[in-house]
């Protein structure tokens, strides 16, 4: 087929059907426009001149030509000379010429048809060579802008199968195949199915990924399947199989170039994706292996502290009954237990970051009463808040709150330790509870210490203790498992430095309404 | 009620010891048994006056030891339990445990459940006036005083406080008290009445709501009304 080369298979350009209906459709109409030229013509053949009738029949000609190209308008050309030369040429109605001098003409006629022809046929080329290579381009802008944004594998390779699948007139199928951990090669995203009658062949598709070459293959006599590696400079990421079923041919040497051009794109961005995970992954393990250490550090020092305390204690007891006074072995009693109270509070926040961390956390939300939590926290702290005054301020006609009451008594209590460890004696707590329409606020303040501005965020990190408390014991884990408690309640947790002194913990927690009437009999 | 026979149900030898010489030391009688079963063959042939029993045991569970023990025995039993597991506790009292306590426990504290259980089997119901610190009873006249004067209740809020009353010291949880207040039909979907009503009892009977020295919360299992000993 003499135009195959000017058929448009980029699908932007203009939306014509299959080759020979396209032939067709331009001989049928420069024989029509030829034959109305003509029509006209003689119906006004006593008011034009004869040149001027020869003039007008270039028309058709360079119409057709920049539509259609060279051949048809060489086709309108000589059908022009024939009628014009039946109709007007004297002697009119017939072939015959009586004045040789119009075969002169005629020629001229013709070689000026095929200039120009010739010329509109180069000048269309053109145009459609810039319009292919424009749709090349912004086919491949689009597609490297679509990964660009695209963050997982698996997403990234459905678009860019649908993409190359897209960007032929006619959709192709489309498979890639990635590596698996064990470098074996898996389908991992496909186009729908278009012809059912095409196989990935294994042996080829192992043959592209190890030699980093394109091949073409078929179960049959004809090529149904082109296996193009997708590599980068030093690796091959994968192989991208495109049928040839859309087209009904084989690739051009143009079509072929768009489908490398797209495939290193493609595999460019799979190579940043997996760089972008290694990166990550490198990450995490530097993060676990700096918490793996601080809880080595943080366990150790203290379980070891109140650990040598009780053992020198009850050694101290046992071998120096005699000579101990009884006010003696009161004060070294009063140690034992200190010491063991802080190893168990130690534990128990232990087995609550473990029970947050590995998601065994199950929250049993029943409607409870605020007020009630903060006493019960009060009271499991009330030994140790002996030398604080507490103000306790909460509204009369605070609504339940749908929350695990046991949590939520943690999180108040490790509140209420703290602001106790880290304010003087004599000191005043804060507890204030607020409502809105939605949420719930607690907030509690204290006179202490306070904290630093830029580590209001990090006193919820696991292990973090802050340099200006480095002298009271702790292991850095209560808040964050207070945090972890109430990020489980979808609420939130910050802290502030409290005006003029002291540090302010405010709870937010999400309020459900629990339509609750008071009927009393 | 010195001389009490307490049998002590627990596989952890150190712990059996500990309560041992410590119960021993206040006057009490004690026999050891290191699992389950041999927890249920002592609890018939001895008779105890009240068996401490651990939940978790080597053999079998705690909570079918109590059942077992419940199919023929009113015997007061106090569970031991580790700290995170409020629904087996939850669980053991509503069928027929007496009272709990959590490990790491303080002497004082058990020594409190001890005498509370073995009181209420020998306490007679016909008390008509309970007198707790300062407050003050009448369960024929259905009257509260509080240091003499008299508190205004409704009846949901007597009856709640009638029921703590009468197990007083020991823990009641949210379903014993929703049916013995609201009756047997009611449902646990309703224990938010309970903990309203819970909060008005306080404001009328405490000296200071927010921080509550009466009826104190459980969290997780009930409520306890603490009657100071005397």
């Amino acid at each position: 087929m003499v135009q195959s080369h000017l058929m448009p298979w980029v699908a932007v350009t203009t939306p014509t059907g299959p080759g020979s209906s396209l032939e067709v459709r331009a001989f049928v109409a420069a024989t029509l426009l030829v034959g109305l030229l003509t029509i006209i013509m003689w119906e006004l053949r006593h008011i034009f001149l004869i040149v001027n009738i020869a003039l007008l029949y270039l028309l058709p000609v360079l119409t057709i030509a920049l539509r259609w190209g060279i051949w048809p308008a060489i086709y309108a050309a000589g059908l022009g000379v024939l009628a014009f030369d039946y109709f007007f040429v004297p002697p009119v109605l017939s072939y015959t010429v009586a004045d040789f001098r119009y075969l002169i003409s005629f020629a001229v006629f013709l070689a000026v048809a095929a200039l120009t022809a010739s010329l509109a046929g180069t000048l269309r080329r053109q145009t459609h060579d810039a319009l292919r290579r424009e749709s090349l381009t912004s086919s491949l802008y689009e597609l490297s802008r679509q990964m660009a944004a695209v963050r997982d594998l698996e997403t990234l390779l459905d678009e860019v199968a649908q993409h190359v699948s897209r960007t032929f007139a006619t959709p192709v199928p489309v498979m890639i195949a990635l590596p698996d951990a064990h470098d074996q090669l898996r389908i991992a995203a496909r186009t729908p199915v278009i012809d059912p009658g095409y196989r990935v062949n294994a042996n080829v598709l192992d043959w592209v990924y190890h030699h980093g070459e394109q091949a073409g293959f078929g179960e049959n006599k004809n090529t149904e399947l082109l296996y193009i590696p997708l590599k980068t400079e030093d690796k091959v990421h994968g192989v991208m199989c495109i049928g040839e079923y859309g087209l009904g041919t084989v690739f051009n040497p143009e079509q072929l170039r768009v489908v490398e051009a797209l495939a290193g794109v493609a595999a460019v961005s799979i190579a940043r994706i997996h760089y972008e995970e290694e990166a990550k992954l490198s990450h995490l393990m530097a993060e676990s292996e700096r918490l793996r250490t601080a809880l080595l550090d943080s366990i150790s020092h203290e379980l070891r502290t109140p650990l040598a305390t009780i053992i020198g204690s009850v050694t101290g007891l046992l071998e120096g009954m005699d000579v101990l006074t009884l006010l003696d072995q009161r004060e070294l009693l009063v140690t034992i237990r200190e010491g063991s109270m802080r190893m168990n509070r130690l534990i128990t926040n232990l087995l609550g970051m473990v029970r947050l961390e590995s998601g065994m956390l199950r929250l049993n939300r029943q409607s409870n009463d605020m007020a009630d939590m903060i006493g019960v926290a009060l009271r499991q702290v009330q030994d140790a808040l002996a030398r604080r005054r507490v103000a306790v301020n909460i509204p009369d006609d605070l609504p339940p709150i749908k929350v695990d009451d046991v949590l939520i008594d943690q999180v108040l209590t490790n509140l209420l330790s703290n602001a106790i460890k880290y304010s003087p004696d004599g000191s005043t707590i804060r507890i204030d509870v607020t409502f809105s329409e939605s949420t719930m606020t607690v907030s509690l303040q204290d006179e202490g210490i306070g904290i630093q501005p830029l580590e209001a965020e990090r006193l919820f990190e696991k292990f973090y203790r802050s340099p200006t408390a480095q002298h009271i014991p702790g292991t850095g884990l209560g808040l964050a498992i207070c945090k972890g408690i109430i990020l489980a309640h979808g609420g939130t947790i910050s802290a502030r430095r409290g005006s003029p002194r002291g540090t302010v913990m405010t709870i937010e927690l999400p309020l459900e309404h629990i339509l609750i009437k008071e009927q009393e009999s | 009620m010195i001389g009490a026979r307490i049998l002590i149900v627990d596989d952890e030898s150190q712990i059996r010891k500990l309560l041992t010489v410590t119960l021993q030391a206040h006057g009490y009688a004690t026999d050891e048994a290191s699992n389950g079963h041999e927890g249920l063959v002592m609890a018939e042939q001895l008779r105890p006056d009240l068996i401490i029993l651990d939940l978790s045991l080597p053999d079998m569970k705690g909570t079918s030891v109590l059942s077992q023990i419940r199919s023929w025995s009113n015997v007061p039993v106090v569970i031991l339990t580790v700290h995170d597991d409020e629904t087996d506790k939850v669980f053991a009292l509503d069928h027929g445990a007496d009272d709990y306590i959590t490990k790491p426990f303080s002497m004082g504290e058990l020594m409190a459940r001890v005498r509370v259980a073995l009181r209420h089997v020998a306490q007679s119901p016909e008390e008509p006036v309970l007198t707790l610190g300062h407050l003050k009873i009448d369960l024929i006249h259905r009257v509260v005083e509080r240091q003499g004067e008299t508190v205004k209740l409704t009846p949901i809020e007597y009856d709640l406080l009638r029921v703590l009353a009468l197990s007083a010291g020991r823990v009641m949880t949210h379903r014993q008290l929703l049916r013995q207040v609201w009756g047997e039909q009611s449902y646990e979907s309703e224990s938010h009445y309970l903990r309203i009503y819970v909060g008005h009892l306080r404001k009328k009977i405490e000296d200071d709501p927010t921080r509550p020295r009466l009826i104190i919360t459980e969290p997780g299992v009930g409520y306890r009304l603490l009657a100071p000993e005397k």
